[in-house]
């Protein structure tokens, strides 16, 4: 089983603008890895009329295109899509599938890897491929690491050593899509699959708009943690004002740098559900692994302390700057630019900064 | 109608994780339920109250400390379990998602199949003895175990029209009592299972899919699952179940024939039900509730062992790993940066440099350090500079 299975397989999502970005980032991370162990990266694309984004996904990195195409995969439902993705697999056997770790990816992956009988890595911040030995098992070549976050402070490697193909779900916002390469080359092929009825049917389908507070797409983050219930003194303040000052640093970003600035906030911040800042900071503001995951150009994190399921929600951002009175916080190991001291006398100082000081573009 | 609710206990504390080898020791920590199963157990109430029948908690982990736990679902008056199972086994230990909706599989089989067994029986009974004390000596012992529906018997004064009440009291015939039965049989293997969308601790949210898939693999029949449910109801035929679940931006009606398997969203509020509680539904319950957790091993649930625990899981917690290297780091007020581009430099024989504005005056010897901050070479990092590296 092992020797012929082959190639790295990525599920690409669509919607009514094109593929959909996590799967852009899968495809990424699908040819870091395909490149490693040289062999092929193959997209799988089901829908009606998908050729063109089939080869989008050329561009994006696949060298070739396994796609369904006809009506009744126009709508996404889940059995029928299992069925033609595990019909595939169940053909084909590739050596490694990578999902986007979103409701869609993971509705998927779990219930084809059941059904392949094989391990399903969810929430994967890195991959890598490594020869891999374990004492009961004996040694495998060639294997994915499967980085996710662990249930307390620490990262774990996800191996699947005897099963294929090694299945993952990719967590959005940690690896990069390619440059699109308009003269890139692959094969699209399509494959044929037998429809039968099924005890569920979908009866209405309705594409929401993408959400107003655009944590995902914004190009400076400025988060706020439970350390906005105090200063520097241990005296209590009144988080608004924090939020007031988060607001003015982000108009200031905005206006004069023209980057695209939004407010987040910490689990811990989201979680207190602090009276004062109802209508203000919600779940949709939460960064982090139950969050949303970014990686923007600028992270600022305001009196956030830094526990591990904040960090991998926010550390692939471009530059990490810290306000903490606890020079020991562990948001310190990421920052690139730590300040230690009293978050509301530093404030006023970033918001100055962003004013007085550096050239506008 | 059997509704079955899939429960996971979590770590209390993040601070007092005891893990072995990757593997959590869910004996040595305080547990709580996880989160977002209350969200299961509010449909699962929900459903029980919109068409009757019995609710039955499913969990796994260690006995001894899992059972106590569970006491207090039974408690409450309107929501609460009315049984409980816990699938406890040395051998399980270790199980990944696989493994364990492989063990869970197999427990939800086991409460099909026993709920279907004591219809077998009363309409064996009734064939073979007839009008005889044999059937209420039958009927009134299952009815105890809370295995009958009170439509099929009852004590209850209300319901005094149960399928053998009106046998044993002449109205309707052996023939026609076990035509009736038949039909209970057949109304029960449309259970439905309810999970949260995911536990807090292993946050995969695979194993509430993959039980779906595992019960179609041993029931030999296609279930439906929905994940991230917001809103549900079910006919009063209790047949098809109609869901709303939000799939990123997708916001989809799924209509699934039961069985059916549905994860319930943090999002779900319970829909008003009828008032007052239907007859129907009355019938459709049972006598009420065990007040004791059962214990179900790798035995009793007839598994194949090589599928379960450490040997039956697909994939290995191998070692931990640091999140993110560490950056270079240039911290305000506190850090010495070169204030100006500094062509190559020799000092005691060694040549240093050349150097960029903003990079550290790191790596370079003592004496050179105080001679550049002398002649304004090297300053402290401050706002002024930390601007320049945000925004240029």
């Amino acid at each position: 089983m092992t020797a012929e299975a082959k190639d790295v397989w990525v599920y690409l999502q669509r919607n009514k603008g094109g593929l959909t970005k996590d799967s852009l980032e899968a495809l990424g991370a699908g040819r870091s890895v395909a490149d490693k162990i040289e062999q092929k990266v193959v997209g799988v694309l089901l829908g009606e009329g998908v050729e063109p984004l089939a080869r989008q996904a050329i561009q994006y990195g696949a060298d070739a295109v396994l796609y369904v195409d006809s009506p009744v995969f126009a709508t996404y439902f889940n059995l029928r899509y299992i069925d033609a993705i595990f019909a595939m697999v169940q053909e084909r056997h590739p050596y490694a599938f990578l999902f986007a770790a979103n409701e869609l990816g993971k509705d998927l992956a779990a219930r084809i890897a059941y059904r392949a009988v094989t391990g399903l890595a969810t929430d994967v911040v890195q991959l890598d491929v490594e020869d891999y030995t374990n004492p009961t098992l004996g040694s495998f070549k060639d294997l994915l690491v499967q980085i996710r976050p662990d249930f307390g402070t620490r990262l774990a490697r996800i191996y699947t050593p005897r099963h294929r193909p090694q299945m993952a779900t990719i967590r959005p916002g940690n690896f990069i899509p390619l440059q699109p390469d308009p003269k890139r080359k692959g094969r699209l092929e399509r494959f044929k699959v037998e429809d039968r009825d099924y005890p569920a049917k979908v009866r209405e389908v309705v594409e929401l708009p993408p959400p107003e507070l655009d944590l995902w797409g914004a190009e400076v983050v400025i988060s706020l943690g439970l350390g906005i219930l105090k200063d520097g003194s241990g005296r209590p303040r009144d988080p608004r004002e924090a939020y007031r000052l988060a607001e003015q640093l982000r108009d200031a970003i905005q206006r004069r740098y023209h980057l695209k600035a939004v407010i987040g906030a910490s689990r811990a911040l989201v979680y207190a559900e602090i009276k004062e800042l109802e209508g203000l900071i919600s779940k949709a503001n939460q960064v982090g692994q139950t969050g949303t995951t970014v990686s923007p150009k600028l992270y600022f994190a305001l009196g956030i302390s830094g526990a591990l399921q904040h960090r991998v929600g926010m550390l692939q951002s471009g530059k990490i700057i810290a306000v903490n009175t606890d020079p020991s916080a562990p948001i310190f190991k990421v920052a690139h630019y730590p300040i230690v001291g009293d978050l509301y006398e530093e404030f006023p100082k970033l918001i100055e900064m962003v004013w007085e000081t550096g050239h506008a573009s | 109608m059997l509704i079955i609710v899939l429960l996971k206990w979590v770590p209390a504390r993040t601070t007092q994780v005891s893990q072995v080898g990757g593997v959590l020791n869910r004996e040595a920590m305080d547990l709580v339920l996880s989160p977002h199963d209350s969200k299961a157990i509010e449909a699962a109430d929900f459903l029980k109250r919109r068409i009757g029948g019995k609710t039955v908690a499913l969990t796994m982990g260690p006995d001894v400390k899992l059972i106590p736990l569970m006491k207090p679902l039974y408690n409450a008056e309107v929501m609460g379990v009315d049984e409980e199972y816990v699938l406890s086994d040395r051998k399980m230990a270790g199980s990944d998602t696989w493994a364990t909706s492989y063990a869970v599989s197999l427990g939800v089989k086991k409460l099909v199949e026993m709920h279907a067994a004591p219809i077998d029986e009363m309409t064996e009974t009734i064939r073979r003895s007839g009008y005889s004390d044999a059937v209420k000596t039958k009927a009134t012992a299952l009815y105890q175990a809370n295995l009958l529906p009170n439509k099929v018997y009852t004590e209850l004064p209300p319901v005094r029209d149960s399928i053998v009440q009106r046998f044993l009291g002449g109205t309707i015939t052996a023939e026609r009592a076990v035509a009736e039965l038949a039909k209970v049989k057949e109304s029960l293997s449309r259970f439905i299972i309810v999970s949260g969308i995911k536990s807090t601790d292993g946050e995969t949210g695979s194993v509430g899919p993959q039980v779906a898939e595992g019960v179609s693999g041993l029931l030999g029949k296609v279930l439906p699952h929905a994940t991230y449910v917001e809103d549900l109801d079910i006919d009063d035929a209790a047949t098809t179940v109609v869901s709303e679940r939000r799939i990123g931006r997708l916001q989809q009606k799924l209509e699934m024939t039961l069985p059916a398997l549905l994860t319930i969203s943090t999002e779900y509020r319970p829909r008003e039900s009828p008032a007052a509680l239907q007859l129907e539904t009355r019938n459709n319950n049972y006598r009420g509730k065990i007040l004791q957790a059962k214990k179900w091993t790798a035995e009793d649930l007839a598994a194949d062992v090589q599928k379960l625990g450490l040997a039956g899981s697909p994939t290995i917690v191998g070692t931990g790993v640091d999140v993110g290297k560490p950056p270079i780091q240039k911290i305000l007020n506190q850090s010495l940066v070169f204030l100006k581009l500094i062509p190559q430099v020799e000092f005691e024989e060694k040549k240093y440099g050349p150097f960029k504005r903003g990079q550290l005056a790191a790596d370079i010897p003592k004496g050179l350090t105080t001679r550049f901050r002398a002649d304004g070479s090297v300053g402290v990092f401050d706002y002024g500079m930390l601007a320049e590296e945000l925004f240029s």
